[in-house]
């Protein structure tokens, strides 16, 4: 065993760490601004780790249910909005400008024409759309006094009508069709044959 | 009360969040069953019909379209039924008659049929030339014997104008020009007679020969 007295070094050692520190005040304030500058940082982490950290919420089978059917209404109400754009798109209201960019290859614009100057609402039904008559509405221009939509076609053979205030009329521009057993006939549009 | 873990909140949450875009999915792909507005009985008729159309490989898709059709005029559901019957037999009688051709000619000439045209009286266009569509042919034979056009006097003339190699031009022409005579007043038989006397067999010489008795009238047009 080492005794202090005997050893020299060992005293030395001890006076050393008597000695008070000194520093300076250029020392003291760097560390200072270190530690300021340190702090924001410190800030934000402690931010993301209250949002990221696991927590027990309450939440009552009521509050549950409602939280839910509130999600369940954002989707539907998100579903029919979507719906609503693309039947809106499809009824012939837009224009032959908006609607060719998208045609697939095989479709073919076509426009159908109805004059009835005294007429208040023309629609057009056929194969092409179920014939749904509230699809497929026709505009009129009041300088010519026709009616008149565009929409694309697959090509092949169609059979279609117009629907004049609430009666179902032939294209009187077009090849009849027999009347197919419903009384009236219909008429026929040939997309992408030679002629068209 | 018992703390629910986070993780079971976080599950029902992401539950029904997934249930929220479900019903959106389904909302924006609705597409409501054609047959749905038909009573019990029509629909269970129609689906057998369907059926046998695709058993017979026809196509179902003519006779769909008459559903639809009829369900938009408001046809009473057993006048649909008795309708689509009857076109699922013109169909049948076509393929029968013409062989191997496309859906839409099928059609086409079924409605020929239903106008009244005789199956012999379509077996002449059997035979055709590779790539030649009838569609236009057949469409305008069906609206001469809808607009009341004798059927012995359309279907001779249509066949005569196939056979020596008329184009679709040429058959559309002549509707024009028959309708047109037609509702002006003229006799629907009288109308074709005489715009077939004036009608070319077809619009390429080297092709076509004209039907007999042409040659001196073809520019009267």
């Amino acid at each position: 065993m080492i005794d202090s007295e005997e050893h020299p070094y060992v005293e030395w050692i001890a006076r050393e760490a008597r000695r008070p520190v000194l520093t300076d005040s250029a020392a003291r304030a760097r560390l200072m601004a270190a530690i300021r500058a340190e702090a924001p940082r410190a800030l934000r982490r402690r931010r993301w780790a209250g949002l990221l950290a696991p927590r027990t919420l309450m939440l009552s089978p009521l509050g549950g249910a409602l939280l839910a059917a509130g999600l369940v209404g954002i989707g539907v109400i998100a579903g029919r909005f979507v719906h609503n754009r693309d039947v809106r798109a499809a009824d012939g209201r837009s224009t032959t400008v908006a609607v060719t960019p998208q045609l697939p290859v095989s479709d073919t614009v076509v426009q159908f024409v109805f004059t009835a100057p005294r007429t208040t609402r023309v629609s057009l039904v056929g194969d092409f759309n179920d014939w749904d008559t509230n699809r497929t509405p026709l505009t009129y221009d009041g300088n010519v006094g026709v009616w008149t939509v565009t929409l694309p076609l697959s090509a092949g053979r169609h059979l279609y009508a117009f629907v004049v205030d609430g009666s179902w009329i032939p294209d009187p521009r077009a090849p009849l069709a027999p009347d197919g057993g419903f009384g009236h006939a219909n008429s026929v549009k040939i997309v992408g044959g030679s002629r068209s | 009360m018992t703390h629910t873990p986070w993780r079971r909140r976080a599950a029902s949450l992401a539950s029904a969040s997934a249930l929220a875009v479900l019903c959106a999915v389904s909302v924006r792909g609705q597409d409501p069953d054609p047959l749905g507005r038909l009573d019990p009985n029509s629909r269970f008729a129609i689906e057998l019909i369907m059926d046998s159309a695709s058993t017979a490989g026809l196509p179902t898709r003519p006779l769909m379209s008459k559903v639809l059709e009829g369900i938009s005029r408001k046809a009473d559901g057993r006048r649909i039924v008795a309708v689509v019957r009857t076109d699922f037999g013109y169909l049948k009688t076509a393929r029968a008659t013409l062989g191997g051709v496309s859906e839409e000619e099928l059609a086409a000439a079924a409605a020929v049929l239903e106008a009244g045209a005789k199956p012999s009286q379509l077996a002449a266009f059997r035979v055709r030339q590779r790539g030649r569509s009838d569609l236009e042919a057949f469409t305008d034979w069906a609206d001469l014997l809808t607009r009341g056009v004798p059927r012995d006097d359309a279907s001779s003339a249509i066949t005569k104008l196939w056979q020596d190699g008329a184009d679709d031009a040429t058959f559309h022409n002549l509707w024009k020009s028959v309708q047109s005579d037609i509702l002006q007043g003229l006799n629907p038989g009288t109308a074709l007679q005489n715009r077939v006397r004036e009608t070319p067999g077809g619009p390429t010489p080297r092709k076509v020969k004209p039907p007999e008795g042409q040659q001196e009238n073809q520019s009267s047009r």
